[in-house]
């Protein structure tokens, strides 16, 4: 029986899997357009499909990244955690609000600055929100802070969905991903979007980790507090 | 009343634009299933198969064992490529793809059923 459903559970099946759902949720909707009666329920079945092609967009740009790491493309500079979550929660709340999901946020550094490649670092942050909004229990909200941890400088997305599966907990404890991992458990993201902040975080040097909660579990990235000062 | 077993926001939310307040919605079976009423079981399910926790097989499997359940219709939704004879086998009124699915077609399963 469960072998009609994962047979085929190698690392490209899963990620065609998972650029599947969205793809189909679009030409739904669109299908789905005849069917409104006026023009208030267009425009809302359009927004909800420009919010999903550009999640389906933002991951296919991000697993083209990873094809073009091992270029180093991807230079380090000083980037501020706190502009880049703001970025990717304005790019996600329109995505949040379609899914009946809340998104908070929680800055609490006082050093302001850290060693990143800016666009790798939106990506990881982008992953973890998208992991949270899927696995996020009803009517809980998925939250994202910042905060001074040492010498480094950590932004964590916590959400308050069911318990991570012990593979994918234990590969993510050994700080690198091999592959998506298609799993029952958590089947939103099915392990891409972790895929991809594990790649991205491994490429920064910057930890990446989780805590398990019993009502749920944050995903974090350390990274390196930046000698420069921020004006920001 | 219909239920919706769906773990996918999205399509959650496409859902809920098609059927409003005459279905009730759950991201996994085992919830769906202990909201089952054994008196006034649901017109139709509507099943993904890829859920949190047991996937929609298992879902199904444990509505047949209940007799009050076991001729509740249910429609399979699902992105994951099935075999054709999946509906022979499931003894479910329709297998719908994700990717090919026409609204007018599960529009037609829900005016027959429920």
């Amino acid at each position: 029986m469960e072998s009609e459903v994962f047979s085929a559970n190698s690392g490209a099946m899963v990620v065609a899997h998972e650029l599947k759902a969205p793809l189909s949720l679009m030409r739904q909707l669109a299908l789905s357009l005849e069917f409104e009666k006026d023009l208030t329920g267009v425009r809302e079945v359009g927004q909800q499909i420009v919010a999903t092609s550009e999640r389906a967009i933002r991951q296919v740009n991000d697993l083209t990244k990873i094809a073009r790491l091992d270029d180093a493309l991807f230079e380090m500079e000083p980037v501020n955690p706190r502009v880049i979550c703001d970025e990717v929660t304005a790019e996600l709340w329109r995505l949040f609000e379609f899914n009946r999901r809340e998104l908070r946020i929680d800055y609490r550094n006082k050093r302001r600055l850290a060693v990143a490649n800016p666009q790798l670092l939106h990506s990881v942050v982008y992953n973890f929100c998208l992991n949270a909004m899927n696995y996020g229990g009803e009517e809980l909200p998925s939250e994202v802070s910042v905060y001074d941890r040492g010498s480094k400088i950590r932004i964590e997305v916590r959400d308050y969905g069911p318990a991570i599966p012990t593979k994918i907990w234990r590969e993510i404890k050994s700080g690198f991903v091999k592959q998506p991992v298609a799993t029952p458990m958590r089947p939103g993201s099915s392990g891409l979007g972790l895929y991809i902040a594990s790649r991205f975080a491994n490429y920064m040097r910057s930890d990446f980790g989780l805590i398990r909660h019993k009502d749920g579990t944050s995903f974090y990235i350390d990274l390196p507090i930046s000698g420069q000062l921020s004006f920001l | 009343m219909i239920f919706v077993i769906e773990d996918d926001r999205g399509w959650e939310s496409y859902y809920r634009r098609i059927l409003g307040d005459s279905a009730e919605y759950f991201h996994d079976g085992v919830a769906a299933i202990a909201e089952m009423d054994f008196d006034e079981p649901p017109a139709l399910v509507i099943l993904d198969v890829l859920l949190t926790g047991p996937t929609g097989f298992a879902v199904l499997n444990e509505m047949r064992s209940y007799p009050e359940l076991m001729n509740v219709p249910v429609a399979i939704v699902s992105s994951v490529n099935l075999a054709d004879d999946i509906a022979e086998k499931y003894g479910v009124v329709a297998v719908f793809d994700k990717g090919s699915m026409k609204p007018a077609e599960l529009l037609e399963v829900i005016e027959r059923y429920a």
